[in-house]
């Protein structure tokens, strides 16, 4: 598992312009190897951000594997509208298309877990035997992570996105379908409710 | 601190502050090995994509609001032609423009209603009027009637008139005589046989065809006092074409009031009058029906209509 270090997206290096349409294309084109590159791109950075959406792993797993077949499911579309060497191949950016991708199934998967539960989504208890230098690290995950899966759905996506993944506000609001005034204002009232819950644990910010 | 003392408690969360490293401690597990592998076998087994839609999804929405309002447009306009060849506007009480009118009104030439397509003489019969708006008249009548084309085409209209109307006292006659037959038939009376029939006709024809030979007669005869009159450079008067002298005023009233009350009250009114009054009345009814009509040398048949006034 890892730590704090993991924080940072310092994994996936920009792309030159122009080079995700080269890569849609060879993904229309029905190539594994570039489904591959895909999943060696991306696939870790929306592993982290649908975990720290579900609080699963499973879960998880599969909301990336699902955002990454819905990739080569599209790429024959997307290719045709960012054809390499044009103006629309320079913005096209597959990592914020995975990412936008990612955070809606998150969502609805949380949405459809309440809506069939009734109730908010239970903390998973863990239930593995934990070693003794483990114990205090242990103990301020839980607590960070249920600090994180006590925050309401869309907030927690927008903390995810914009403290783990490092995002730029303007485009944690795109892979949020919002527009950025409304995307702020939901991040402001995220950290106020993370605040108040730490807070609650008796340590001041 | 409490977060209310924190001077804004939704500024962004600073590195190594307290809740960055709250935060810092929700760590995300590395993907499983062998994820990439199950994607693509996931890749290989996934059925292919569906095709494009038939709409292409670059048509922008204007022009697709601007479709579906002209198909709207044209949906209506069908429906308003559909309406009004149907004559549903005509139940409904709606006037539909004609375009000459519609035209008139946006270029601002519309004729001034009631001009009439051809001054005819005051004194021309009434019911040629219409002949002579529907047929174009070859000669324009102005005014009086004082030249001798003027006064042909006062004839051509006239026997326009005169034809029309023969023809329909004969469809009457032929009505009239269809009609007894079948109420005697239904009645259970005696029909006539073909033969009777077929001499009826003829004594009606006979009779009909004399009444025509006496009116042709007598309009003959007029004419010629008209043409003598125009030859001589004078304008006909309404007598002239008329063949009578216009009733007066107070005649003509009379006769109307008459006319106007139902046929009981017509009775009392007449019971009512003077024996003077009676008498004059009684003179006047007698000599217009002795103009419109010469002497008859044989009974008027029952089926006959007044005659041509001319």
């Amino acid at each position: 598992m890892n730590t704090a270090t993991d924080r940072a997206p310092a994994t996936i290096s920009a792309p030159p312009p122009g080079d995700d349409a080269a890569w849609a294309a060879r993904l229309a084109a029905r190539e594994p190897a570039a489904l591959r590159e895909m999943i060696a791109r991306h696939g870790a950075a929306l592993h982290r951000l649908a975990y720290r959406m579900t609080g699963d792993a499973h879960e998880a797993e599969d909301i990336v594997q699902e955002a990454l077949l819905r990739l080569w499911d599209h790429a024959p579309a997307l290719a045709g509208k960012h054809p390499p060497g044009s103006q629309a191949a320079a913005r096209l950016r597959l990592g914020g298309w995975l990412q936008r991708v990612a955070t809606n199934l998150a969502l609805d998967r949380l949405r459809r877990t309440r809506r069939l539960s009734g109730g908010e989504v239970p903390e998973e208890e863990d239930n593995a035997p934990l070693a003794d230098v483990v114990i205090a690290a242990g103990e301020r995950d839980n607590l960070a992570r249920a600090a994180v899966l006590a925050l309401p759905d869309r907030q927690r996506a927008a903390i995810v996105l914009t403290y783990y993944e490092e995002l730029p506000n303007a485009e944690a609001a795109e892979a949020m379908d919002m527009n950025i005034k409304a995307f702020e204002s939901l991040l402001h009232r995220a950290r106020m409710a993370l605040r108040q819950a730490l807070a609650a644990q008796g340590d001041a910010p | 601190m409490s977060v209310n003392e924190h001077p804004d408690p939704g500024a962004p969360i600073v590195p190594g502050s307290p809740l960055a490293r709250m935060l810092d401690g929700y760590a995300a597990p590395e993907l499983p090995a062998g994820f990439a592998e199950r994607v693509l076998a996931a890749a290989e087994a996934r059925p292919a994509p569906l095709p494009e839609l038939r709409r292409a999804p670059s048509r922008s929405r204007r022009w697709r609001i601007g479709q579906r309002i002209a198909i709207g447009v044209a949906s209506f306009g069908a429906l308003a032609t559909a309406a009004a060849a149907t004559g549903l506007l005509e139940q409904l009480a709606i006037t539909v423009p004609s375009a000459r009118t519609v035209w008139a009104g946006l270029t601002g030439s519309a004729q001034p209603a009631g001009k009439p397509v051809a001054a005819v003489a005051a004194a021309a019969p009434a019911a040629a009027a219409p002949a002579a708006a529907l047929t174009p008249a070859a000669v324009a009548i102005e005014g009086p009637i004082d030249t001798p084309e003027e006064l042909g085409e006062t004839f051509r209209r006239v026997d326009e008139v005169r034809a029309g109307r023969c023809e329909e006292r004969r469809r009457v006659i032929d009505q009239r005589i269809a009609s007894e037959i079948e109420r005697r038939r239904a009645a259970g009376l005696r029909v006539p046989t073909p033969e009777e029939e077929a001499r009826l006709r003829e004594r009606i024809e006979r009779q009909l065809a004399a009444r025509e030979q006496r009116a042709d007669a007598a309009v003959a005869a007029r004419r010629e006092t008209m043409q003598r009159k125009v030859e001589n450079g004078e304008a006909l008067t309404r007598e002239d074409l008329t063949g009578r002298k216009p009733p007066s005023p107070e005649t003509r009233e009379r006769f109307r009031a008459l006319r106007d009350l139902p046929p009981g009250e017509r009775a009392k009114a007449w019971r009512d009058l003077s024996p003077a009054e009676r008498r004059a009345l009684a003179d006047a009814l007698r000599a217009r029906r002795a103009v419109r009509l010469p002497p008859a040398p044989a009974a008027v048949p029952q089926e006959d209509t007044p005659p041509p006034s001319e």
